[in-house]
């Protein structure tokens, strides 16, 4: 990148203090330290996005104090133009995102050296060319306005070189005696750089300790594998090469790690072109309904503490099948708890007669033990070496919770003179028994380091700036071990440091630039000689081929399993109304806190509850009879009761959510919400789970009491509400039209009765008269629509899995803003594509499904005859176009789509877009915006568009190569960030293209056919492959 | 029509003439004073409410995804829907002779047109972009765009507003003569010339009476068609839409029904409170109110039908969303709007039935009153049927906010300031009609007598 390596921080300090005594005056220091102006703290309720953004700018006035972007040493307007820069069109560089203990690769978008879209990398084997919705939203968090600015001491602005002075102290006096005293927490990580700083570190202060801990984290997997083999593993999932797949609460589609190599692998393993193919089955034996859980053919709701017992009953049945499982000699399964017999026999049975094509996966929240036996069946299945490949692990720092808790017992008792943090929050997510604050005041030099200035930070001595992962140089090993640079897209914009560079400092007490250091490290990896040209081939890839670590054969230790297993059944017990069990999940939305400030995630619904902008505490319906407790909803807003959870001495209040599919007697609460200094956005919303959070029950435990309270909050929900359940009126019809709406069939029927997906619609019209196309004939004469390209969409319901990637990256494509929790409350969220969840079948045991709905692009669009000024018309490529400058805003065309997928500007969501209110312009955020895309003015309708920006540059760059459009040229955002590959984009008049291939399958259909409108988007139906033996039909 | 006098008292020429003029030339009497307080603070509080809206966005109303249209819209059909009395009163009973429309034809035409007003002003303001609302008319401009005529707010935009043009007219037509006897009655020199500018040089001779009723009859032509088409148009607006509940051939006539029911109401809520203010008893007489119950009555029952044929068409159809829409109103969320519509439009006029009743001003003042609640929950009903259509998905709750409110309350200010406005500077009877109606007007006793 450029070399505008300068101190933003000094910069900003030297400008001031050229401005002599003003600085000096306390009146001046106050406004500094606030770094908002007046108010700013004091916004009693900072969700509301409107308070949020008439803030933001006045607190631009004093970006000129520490976020000024201009460099300070030399300016060059584009008068010579770089070389490799062409304004206006965008250029894509291959990166990588550190996430927990794994990486996902990046292909990042920018415009004129500002990032601006995050995409999967193609070749990466973590993210396939996919996105999930973190990956997409991360983008927004390099622009997040609320990142910390400046370095802080005691809370006052300090600058890094004060910093790197008082570091320089306190190391030359650690070095002499070894590092006694020193403590480092760091997040986990992946990292041959960090890893190798790590050793140095440690080699040059042996008496520090280095605690590794991560509020959510595949601990429990490595501690089971350690149980199990005795060595330190890293599974590696081929789903698709998986026939038969049991999860024991593991929500690998989604939270889990590498989720999207797991959904490409599964869905892969689901796609069928004719009835003829077959598909794998899914069994999910979980607590709370998940993304997994609803793709499941068979779903089996049971407390959290119970899947133990269940897995050691699949094993027993598996040995009885003929898969002599080890490690269960002399443990009984618990009596007492009622396991469903049938359905473990059934998918013991299907298991070993799929013998080296299954899975059996457990989820990050089950104990070790669980994960022992886990390897132990896949051991006994044969799948190990075939579907499941083990790999050592190198260059990583591991969770540790103990390692953690003697942490904190050196701290309490006044062993640690200097902490540093790097990274994380623990003052907010560590385990509340461990009381991390109090121990955090015996320490007299505590150095935070992170993004923002959080709630460890306002606890800490110093507290130190990090830059994004997309503004600094790094290195990550993705769950195979393959090998990738981090690089910069653009310096760092508000001065920050990478925690590289910080270790570096912490390391030799000098400093050394981030590219520097990883660049020493690659050393090891590239040969010398040809150094430089593998480097830049590196990063160009995005990744170095061939660096995944090679897969280890380990030995199975028995009688370890067996042992501890025994003391697990033992401690098994019954939940009921006063022992219920409390379940902690990472948020959909926040995952473990840490995306609390982006507002893109914080707007987008949970996939299951479709609940945003807070955390629930999910109760099954058969609970919540017994507690007497219902949905609130009045008035069409959920109005929910609040419940008191009490739990090891310590209680919370939440919002309680009836949520269909929980197991009895379960409440789940998902962490990282409550957050106190997470910025304007995150502030505030939801409640602090982290606060019931114990490091001996990290996700979840018996001993839950509850207590109705006498209150009601306000929760936005997207769809139903929950409470349309309690309605049976709407409930009973949703009922009788999902299955038309949402269309699906067992692979059985499917075999059976191949045109389902079709047989039920029926086309007004003159009876018997079909054009060409066997559509009913119109009296008017409709357009051909036959010349050129006629774009179209397919959408694979059997492959979507509902996980919101594709909302979030239509959402940072199309510059689609933020609402707030408020608007969302009165149903006026912006989502170009939003993903419709069904309910089918009982309360308790409901099957889930998802459609994704974005515009249709109706041929006879109803919309286009309504509008009075002509603003949404049809182009010749069937696309129904938005004309934001010709629209009026009578939202008539809103009300006549029978999709409901127009979205209105009724306020103004994107501030000074209307020439007015300009002071409201959050300059910054502008930043995010893609520019081939207009950013829409209050009073104007929206929707999707197709993607027209794509077509247009795809159109530009085939018209210069005088050809015509590629299939597959044209990608839609939703459809590149696909997990699932479910979107298919494309040309319809083209016979060869693939999604007028897809399109000719017998599961195609239109949503609302009936109506006639002729829909360019079509569905392909979903399927369902139960097994034959639990007998179980679905509906429809 | 039955042999009873049209006008009690049998009063003369001179003595109708000074009864009507004098309450434009004397002080208005207090209660005038009261009530134009309170409608210009309704007035005013539409103005803030509407500032505010321009302001800050359409977002200040409840109005969401899928209710994308909420009280303005149920505002604008409610406020068209009465203002199709007074044209149907002054044209269609003119043409058909029915000559008791004489003593209240004056103030239900004004009551259109200000009706008329408060309806223009909604969709105006509901837009998103009220600046640049002039893209409706299909005026040529740089842009080289015209309006989308196959859109029926194009049709709503050019029926309401020929209606008001005509209706306008016609009521001034109506006026010259009456202005003409207030401007001879004029004491100022003020009042001399602005009366002596509106009257047209009106002079009563024989000449101008006939050119005068020439040119009343083809206004009242007209406007015939106009009250039969306003709101059949409006009613387009859900009519040729795709949605359950809006999409049925049976609004148009269903709307016009509707709307001289609702008009007639709020007539006989004006005509109840002037009569009594301005002691008009005998000209307004029980007959005329009388009168008004009847048609109350009868189109409150066709109201009534239609909306057992849209049941009964929902259920014939065998539209599943059209089944459930009907369903989802009479017992979905909004239940109790539909439940009151029932009430006030179907059941309430069926008191007209016992003479009794229908000649108690108290029990006509307060049915007027509900009639036209009944109506506007008949609007409402039909625009929350947004709330529920295809996707379930996308299925939502609106409730108004109070900046709904502020607006609905606001534009009854604004009705109110320009009839009492009316009131106090244009007679509010037709004085030249009343007695063409007078014995005396007729001494071979040859009208009503065909």
């Amino acid at each position: 990148m450029s070399s505008m390596n300068h101190d933003q921080g000094s910069a900003g300090d030297k400008y001031w203090r050229s401005l002599d005594h003003l600085a000096d005056t306390p009146e001046f220091q106050a406004i500094v330290q606030r770094e908002f102006p007046e108010h700013a703290s004091e916004m009693t309720h900072p969700i509301t996005r409107r308070n949020f953004l008439s803030l933001m700018g006045a607190s631009l006035a004093f970006a000129g104090l520490a976020g000024c972007r201009r460099p300070v040493e030399k300016i060059i307007p584009y008068v010579v133009k770089p070389e490799e820069i062409v304004p206006g069109v965008a250029q894509r560089f291959a990166t990588a995102m550190p996430f927990g203990t794994t990486a996902y690769g990046l292909v990042v978008t920018t415009h004129e050296g500002r990032p601006t879209k995050v995409d999967g990398h193609p070749g990466h084997p973590g993210s396939l060319g996919a996105a999930h919705a973190f990956m997409q939203a991360s983008i927004l968090d390099l622009y997040d306005p609320d990142r910390s600015k400046t370095v802080l001491k005691e809370g006052k602005e300090s600058s890094w070189p004060d910093f790197v002075s008082a570091w320089r102290d306190l190391y030359a006096a650690y070095i002499k005696d070894q590092g006694a005293g020193l403590a480092v927490l760091s997040g986990s990580f992946v990292s041959p750089t960090l890893a190798r700083l790590k050793a140095e570190f440690l080699k040059a202060f042996p008496r520090a300790r280095w605690a590794t801990y991560e509020p959510v984290s595949d601990e429990n997997i490595y501690e089971g594998l350690r149980l199990a083999t005795g060595a330190t593993l890293q599974p590696v999932y081929r789903y698709d090469r998986a026939n038969v797949i049991l999860s024991l609460e593991s929500d690998f589609l989604y939270t889990g790690t590498d989720s999207i190599s797991a959904a490409r692998g599964f869905s892969d393993g689901r796609r069928i072109k004719t009835e003829q193919d077959s598909m794998n089955r899914l069994y999910v034996a979980e607590s709370t309904f998940t993304v997994t859980g609803s793709a499941a053919d068979h779903r089996l709701r049971l407390p959290g503490s119970h899947v133990a017992a269940l897995a050691l009953a699949v094993a027993r049945a598996l040995t009885a099948e003929g898969a002599v499982v080890e490690g269960m000699s002399g443990v009984d399964v618990p009596s007492g708890i009622a396991l469903e017999h049938e359905w473990i026999q059934a998918v013991a049975r299907d298991l070993v007669r799929a013998r080296g094509a299954g899975i059996i996966v457990a989820g990050y929240q089950q104990p070790p033990e669980v994960h022992a036996l886990v390897y132990a069946m896949n051991r006994a299945l044969q799948n190990e070496g075939s579907t499941i490949i083990y790999r050592e692990i190198k260059d990583a720092a591991l969770p540790n919770r103990s390692d953690l808790a003697a942490l904190v017992n050196d701290m309490n008792s006044a062993n640690v003179t200097s902490l540093v943090i790097l990274g994380g929050n623990p003052a907010y997510d560590a385990p509340a028994d461990l009381n991390f604050e109090a121990a955090l005041s015996n320490v007299r030099t505590a150095i935070h380091f992170s993004t923002h200035a959080d709630e460890t930070s306002r606890l800490c001595l110093w507290h130190v700036p990090q830059s994004h992962f997309l503004e600094s140089w790094g290195d990550v090993r993705a769950a195979d071990g393959t090998l990738s640079v981090v690089q910069p897209m653009v310096d760092p914009l508000f001065g920050a440091h990478s925690s590289i560079e910080l270790l570096s400092l912490l390391t030799t007490g000098t400093e050394v630039s981030g590219y520097e250091s990883v660049r020493a490290t690659w050393s090891l990896y590239l040969k010398a000689a040809n150094f430089e040209h593998d480097w830049r081939r590196v990063l160009h890839d995005g990744l170095l081929a061939d660096s995944a670590l090679p897969a280890v054969s380990p030995k199975v230790n028995g009688a370890a399993i067996a042992g501890a297993l025994k003391a697990l059944m033992a401690a098994v017990s019954l939940p009921g109304l006063d022992n219920m069990e409390i379940v902690f999940r990472p948020s959909a939305s926040t995952f473990d806190g840490r995306y609390a400030n982006n507002g893109w995630l914080q707007e987008l619904p949970d996939p299951i509850t479709k609940v945003a902008w807070d955390n629930v505490a999910l109760i099954s319906a058969t609970t919540a009879k017994e507690l007497k407790l219902s949905q609130g909803l009045r008035d069409g807003q959920n109005h929910q009761p609040m419940l008191r959870l009490q739990y090891q001495g310590r209680e919370i209040d939440m919002p309680i959510w009836i949520q269909p599919g929980q197991a009895d007697y379960t409440v789940t609460v998902a962490l990282g919400y409550g957050r106190r200094a997470a910025g304007r956005i995150g502030d505030g919303v939801g409640v602090n789970t982290y606060a019931l959070r114990t490091s001996t029950a990290p996700y979840f435990d018996g001993g839950l009491r509850v207590a109705r309270l006498d209150r009601t909050y306000p929760i936005a929900s997207v769809q139903d509400h929950g409470g349309l359940e309690t309605e049976t009126l709407a409930s009973n019809e949703i009922a009788r039209r999902a299955p038309t709406v949402l269309r699906e069939a067992s692979l059985e029927q499917y075999r059976k009765n191949p045109d389902f997906a079709s047989n039920d619609v029926v086309l007004p019209g003159f009876k018997g008269l079909k054009d060409k196309d066997g559509k009913p004939v119109s009296i008017y004469d409709a357009h051909a629509y036959d010349k050129g390209y006629q774009w179209g969409m397919s959408i694979d319901l059997n492959a979507c899995i509902g996980c919101n990637a594709c909302t979030v990256a239509c959402q940072s494509e199309n510059n689609i803003p933020v609402v707030g929790k408020e608007q969302v409350l009165m149903g006026r969220e912006m989502h170009w594509i939003r993903l419709d969840r069904y309910y089918k079948g009982s309360v308790d045991e409901p099957d889930v499904a998802f459609q994704p709905v974005a515009c249709q692009h109706c041929e006879n669009a109803p919309c286009e005859q309504v509008c009075p000024v002509a603003a949404t018309v049809h182009d010749k490529e069937g696309l129904n176009v938005m004309v934001y400058n010709r629209c009026v805003g009578t939202r008539y065309c809103a009300n006549n789509c029978p999709y409901k997928v127009r979205r209105f500007n009724f306020l103004e969501f994107n501030p000074g877009t209307s020439g007015f209110m300009q002071e409201d312009s959050p300059e910054i955020l502008k930043l995010v915006r893609n520019p081939d895309v207009t950013v829409r003015m209050r009073g104007v309708m929206e929707k999707c568009t197709y993607c027209v920006q794509r077509i247009s540059s795809a159109r530009i760059a085939a018209k210069k190569e005088g050809r015509e459009i590629r299939d597959g040229e044209v990608v839609t955002a939703c459809q590149q960030t696909c997990p699932t590959q479910a979107i298919v984009f494309g040309n319809l008049n083209d016979p060869e293209s693939r999604v007028a291939r897809i399109k000719q399958a017998n599961r195609d259909y239109e949503l609302l056919a009936e109506l006639n409108v002729r829909p360019r988007t079509s569905y392909l139906a979903r399927l369902r492959n139960p097994n034959p033996d639990l007998e179980q039909p679905v509906a429809g | 029509m039955d042999e009873a006098p049209l006008i009690m008292g049998n009063p003369t020429f001179a003595s109708i003439t000074q009864q009507i003029s004098e309450v434009v030339e004397n002080k208005p009497p207090k209660s005038w004073y009261g009530a134009f307080a309170a409608a210009s603070a309704g007035l005013l509080l539409l103005l803030i409410a509407v500032s505010y809206l321009i302001w800050e966005g359409t977002g200040i109303w409840g109005i969401t995804s899928p209710v994308g249209w909420g009280l303005a819209i149920v505002n604008f059909v409610f406020w068209v829907g009465i203002g199709h009395a007074g044209t149907l009163i002054s044209a269609i009973l003119f043409l058909l002779r029915q000559r008791w429309r004489t003593s209240i034809n004056r103030f239900a035409e004004a009551m259109t047109i200000f009706a008329v007003i408060c309806a223009l002003m909604f969709p105006g303001i509901h837009v998103g972009r009220i600046w640049v609302t002039y893209w409706f008319a299909p005026v040529p401009n740089q842009m080289n765009m015209w309006p989308n005529f196959r859109s029926p707010l194009l049709w709503d935009f050019f029926a309401v507003g020929t209606y008001f043009t005509v209706s306008l007219l016609f009521w001034y037509v109506g006026l010259i003569p009456d202005i003409a006897s207030l401007r001879d009655r004029a004491k100022t020199r003020s009042k001399q010339i602005v009366y002596g500018i509106l009257s047209l040089g009106w002079s009563g001779g024989n000449k101008q009476w006939r050119h005068y009723e020439m040119a009343y009859l083809i206004l009242a032509g007209l406007s015939t068609p106009l009250v039969l088409s306003v709101h059949s148009i409006v009613s387009t607006d859900f009519a040729t839409s795709i949605l359950p509940g809006w999409h049925t051939t049976i609004f148009p006539p269903y709307f016009v029904a509707g709307a001289i029911f609702s008009g007639f109401a709020m007539v006989m809520t004006l005509a109840v409170i002037a009569r009594k203010i301005y002691k008009m008893e005998n000209i307004i007489t029980m007959y005329h109110l009388e009168n008004m119950a009847k048609i109350m009555m009868v189109t409150g029952m066709m109201v009534g039908y239609a909306y057992s044929c849209e049941f009964f068409i929902a259920w014939y159809s065998g539209n599943v969303y059209e089944r459930f829409a009907f369903i989802n109103r009479a017992f979905g969320p909004y239940w109790w709007s539909y439940f009151s519509m029932i009430f006030c439009n179907v059941v309430v006029p069926q008191i007209f039935w016992s003479r009794k009743l229908r000649t108690s001003i108290p029990v006509l003042f307060a049915a007027s009153i509900l009639i036209n609640v009944g109506m506007w929950f008949e609007r409402f009903v039909i625009i929350v049927t947004l709330a529920r259509d295809y996707l379930p998905s996308s299925w939502e709750y609106y409730s108004p906010t109070v900046w709904d409110w502020f607006t609905f309350i606001g534009s009854f200010g604004l009705f109110f300031t320009l009839f009492l406005l009316f009131l106090r500077y244009v007679p509010m009877i037709a004085a030249a009609e009343v007695k063409g109606v007078l014995p005396q007007a007729d001494p071979h006793r040859h009208n009503g007598k065909h």
